[in-house]
């Protein structure tokens, strides 16, 4: 999900657009990852730590809460993300799924998940954390008005029939009577991707003795969502206590002296609130901002700076053309020799040098390098070739009339390129594009527009638009059932939306993703997935709904003095706790 | 004067009843859904989206949605944010004072900077002190605030790094360290003054010129007062009535036009805060913004007419 950057007051707009993020494909907020070791983390592991200073992230939007359950932003999931651990985590450059606050075992037929709470895990008024305390944050999913998160749940058997008010309690989930640390799960049905929905950070443990008396059989959903706690959180269970939260300004975190893995080293975490991205950029330079991330237009100039240090990972997301191949109006998008010669027609790796200097990875499938998923087997590459482009396109009718523009049974070949109005990046990918198949024959024009309308016709289904650009984030498991599945193709006829804007379905590949999310064998491990997923790129590599465009690099930048910094695709603050500033 | 002021009131009211109106189609025209917006990449269902668009209201039909709303403001509620999830009005409480601030502070620079510059100029009119107030207030007018607070920043913030780049905090202060908040002001406090100071410099060097042509002016030279005592007690008062004018329009141009500084500094102001709700869509935050900035306005008017009264005996306010 690329941060979409509105036209003209383009600042503000910047402000608001971490709020309307991104596009997130299996959208599980990335769960805190991180190895057991730490010391992989720092060169300097040997050396001692020093206590004090404090750590100042840039951020381009304010944050809008501190309640797990109603996180729906960037921002509020990074200050949330420090405020209350999660079950499990990722590790940060591989997604593997590790304990954190717990570890757990899958019974054999893959439907029970038994949890234990580390003993030592603590909230920071010294009472311990139990398996009440997770059971109070899927009772506040459950209960919840506002929340977007109630799909997270929806395979634990009975969450549904409590949140419609037909049960009082939620009868999959039972806590150890001998062991308040130990709870299960029962699932409906084998499903995969679950664990990181139940166990991320949407599912992370709340202080029952705070959110309980919200959440009793008589209260009112909006006792829950109204309640002060959320945007002032006392009781929390991450490395960072809250402090204060001056609006549109800063959020001031304090180190938590009783959090569980160990006091963090630092005194105080501070989220600030800039302008835009420049005002990051620079704050880097001159040591006011600790850490944070830079375009690639000013990689150079970065690395000239001798305080600070460049760490580069792949984002775990990608930028693609997407094609309508259900278009009225551009007929030859439903035709897939069409589709490929659009893939050959354009010189990918030329668009990754202009618009991203060199600083991202072709794609040509959904799944992106870093990730297990990513396909083995070899693809495809749609290397440019002009020529194959334009036989391709011969080769499924479409002839050069005396304007020189492609025809096929009198109808012209028209391409709109849309994308949203005020980020740099898209809108020179859809004027290069659109150039480069002008040369095919193609009459194509880019069209930048206001996020918020793009949004809603995607979802919706409207077709008036023909090929769209947009990036994708990813979600910590590899399942693309959200954005590839033929039930998540929008139908503006019976009201039904959702991510399949393309239209395309293929049932072999519905099965591939079906038998990756829940497998009739109940075998999710990553070597059984990764067959279907296998299957999966295939076909999307040899039918190209998308033109899959490219997944680039994060720059994140931080200052020399800041140790034992170490992010990854899967997560940056995984080890907050054991960062330390040398002075 | 009571009487006055409850007309003004009253008359008050059909113009914010169809400012309600206008602003309540526009933003419910304008592209976009607000839920689709927000949930837009989570993984929330078709029905959950629905679940959200009947909680907030947005399934009725619009004329029933617009008498909902406006019942509930004539109760003081102004609905809740669909982000942040906290009652509007309350959330502007939290940055209205800083918009204030950064208003009036640009007000009093206005007054003390323009003014002045405009009285020196018709004093010295000709010389080449006139020349270049008149130049600098052309440029004050044409220069854009946008690019001009750019450009500070680079210069005093990123080169010099004598002020902050923006906020209104330095991290590590105390919010209530009065010079921290002095220098996080001062750059916006100028830009933002800038086109208050370029119009009032331009309207007091005309009006002084016109006030000293009086026969009264002449009168009093010729009674061999001293020109201090001209200038000030007989001139300069009736030179400053088309300053109460400009007024009441700057207090409103300082609080709209506070939305490209507060943008350009990062000020946490409402200015900026009703932008972020528009570009989210978030209905509640911007109709309740545009009512109480249209209320300060209406009242803001009202205060300068009454002044205006004041100052000037010839006009009264029947």
């Amino acid at each position: 999900m690329s941060h979409p950057r509105t036209g003209r007051a383009l600042i503000a707009a910047l402000a608001a657009s971490t709020l309307v993020a991104t596009a997130c494909a299996g959208g599980t907020p990335s769960a805190s990852s991180g190895p057991g070791a730490s010391a992989s983390a720092s060169a300097a592991a040997s050396e001692k730590p020093q206590q004090g200073g404090r750590i100042i992230e840039g951020t381009i939007s304010d944050i809008a809460t501190m309640q797990p359950v109603l996180v729906n932003d960037t921002a509020s999931g990074r200050i949330t993300g420090l405020l209350y651990d999660t079950l499990i985590q990722q590790d940060p450059k591989s997604g593997e799924v590790k304990p954190r606050m717990a570890s757990y075992t899958t019974s054999q037929d893959g439907l029970t998940y038994t949890f234990t709470i580390n003993d030592k895990a603590n909230w920071s008024d010294g009472k311990p954390i139990t398996g009440q305390d997770w059971l109070t944050a899927v009772t506040a999913v459950a209960k919840s008005a506002k929340t977007v998160r109630k799909s997270n749940f929806q395979d634990v058997q009975g969450f549904n029939d409590f949140k419609d008010g037909k049960a009082t309690t939620i009868s999959g989930i039972s806590i150890d009577s001998s062991n308040p640390k130990k709870f299960s799960v029962k699932m409906t049905k084998v499903s995969c991707p679950a664990i990181l929905d139940l166990a991320g950070a949407v599912g992370s443990p709340l202080p029952t003795q705070v959110f309980g008396k919200y959440l009793t059989a008589t209260s009112k959903p909006e006792d829950f969502d109204n309640a002060p706690e959320n945007t002032n959180p006392q009781v929390v269970s991450g490395p960072f206590l809250f402090k204060e939260w001056r609006k549109s300004d800063q959020v001031i975190l304090g180190k938590n002296d009783k959090y569980w893995q160990g006091a963090p080293n630092v005194d105080e975490y501070v989220y600030k609130v800039v302008a835009n991205q420049t005002a990051i950029t620079n704050g880097l330079k001159t040591g006011e901002l600790t850490f944070g991330s830079i375009q690639a237009k000013d990689l150079a100039d970065m690395q000239t700076v001798d305080s600070v240090k460049i760490t580069k990972y792949q984002n775990l997301g990608y930028t693609f053309i997407g094609w309508n191949t259900l278009s009225p109006t551009a007929v030859g998008l439903a035709d897939k020799r069409v589709r490929q010669a659009l893939a050959y027609g354009i010189d990918m790796d030329a668009v990754i040098k202009a618009v991203v200097f060199g600083e991202a990875t072709k794609q040509v499938a959904h799944h992106v390098p870093v990730q297990w998923a990513y396909p083995s087997t070899p693809l495809e590459q749609y290397k440019y070739d002009k020529a194959k482009a334009e036989q391709l396109l011969k080769d499924a009718g479409w002839v050069k009339g005396s304007d020189g523009i492609l025809a096929k049974d009198g109808k012209k070949f028209n391409l709109t390129i849309s994308t949203n109005s005020g980020n740099t990046e898209r809108e020179t990918l859809a004027q290069v594009a659109a150039d480069q198949y002008k040369q095919l024959g193609i009459n194509a024009v880019a069209k930048p527009e206001a996020f918020q309308g793009l949004v809603t016709k995607l979802t919706t289904g409207d077709q008036t638009l023909e090929a769209t650009i947009i990036g994708w984030s990813l979600g910590g498991d590899p399942d693309p059932y959200q954005i590839w599945h033929s039930s998540q193709i929008p139908n503006p006829a019976k009201n039904v939306t959702g991510f399949g804007f393309t239209g395309f379905k293929d049932a072999a590949m519905d099965k591939a993703i079906e038998d990756g999310r829940n497998p009739a064998n109940g075998d999710c491990s990553t070597a059984a997935r990764k067959k279907s997923y296998e299957t999966f790129n295939k076909i999307l590599n040899e039918n190209q709904p998308y033109n899959f465009g490219y997944a680039n690099n994060v720059l994140a930048v931080s200052q020399k003095s800041l140790q034992s910094f170490a992010p990854g695709s899967f997560s940056t603050t995984y080890n907050v706790y054991e960062w330390w500033i040398k002075k | 004067m009571r009487t006055f002021i409850l007309r003004r009131l009253i008359y008050a009211i059909p113009t914010l009843v169809g400012i309600s109106i206008i602003t309540f189609v526009i933003v419910r025209l304008a592209p976009g859904d607000p839920i689709r917006l927000f949930t837009f990449g989570s993984r929330a269902t078709s029905e959950d989206i629905e679940a959200l668009r009947h909680l907030y209201g947005l399934d009725k039909p619009l004329p029933l949605q617009y008498v909902d709303w406006l019942m509930n403001i004539l109760r003081l509620d102004f609905g809740q944010s669909f982000i942040y999830h906290q009652p509007a009005a309350a959330l502007f409480l939290d940055y209205v004072w800083n918009t204030l601030q950064l208003a009036l502070v640009a007000l009093a620079l206005q007054l003390l900077i323009g003014v002045p510059l405009g009285v020196i100029a018709a004093l010295k009119r000709g010389t080449w002190i006139d020349s270049v107030i008149r130049v600098l207030s052309v440029a004050g007018h044409a220069v854009p605030t946008f690019w001009l607070g750019l450009v500070l920043i680079i210069f005093f913030a990123v080169q010099l790094r004598w002020l902050p780049t923006g906020g209104i905090t330095t991290v590590g202060k105390d919010q209530w360290d009065i010079l921290d908040r002095l220098r996080h002001m001062l750059l916006p406090a100028i830009v933002l003054s800038l086109t208050g100071i370029a119009l009032y410099s331009r309207i007091l060097r005309t009006e002084t010129l016109d006030v000293l042509g009086q026969d009264y002016v002449r009168t009093a030279h010729a009674k061999g007062l001293r020109e201090r005592t001209v200038m000030f007690v007989h001139a300069l008062r009736n030179a400053l009535i088309p300053v109460v004018t400009a007024l009441g329009g700057i207090l409103a141009g300082l609080v709209g036009g506070a939305l490209v500084v507060e943008t350009v500094f990062s000020w946490p102001g409402l200015g900026r805060f009703t932008f972020a709700a528009a570009i989210a869509k978030d209905y509640p935050v911007i109709q309740a913004g545009v009512m109480i900035s249209s209320l300060l306005l209406v009242i803001s008017y009202i205060i300068r007419d009454i002044v205006y009264a004041v100052v000037d005996p010839r006009i009264s306010v029947r």
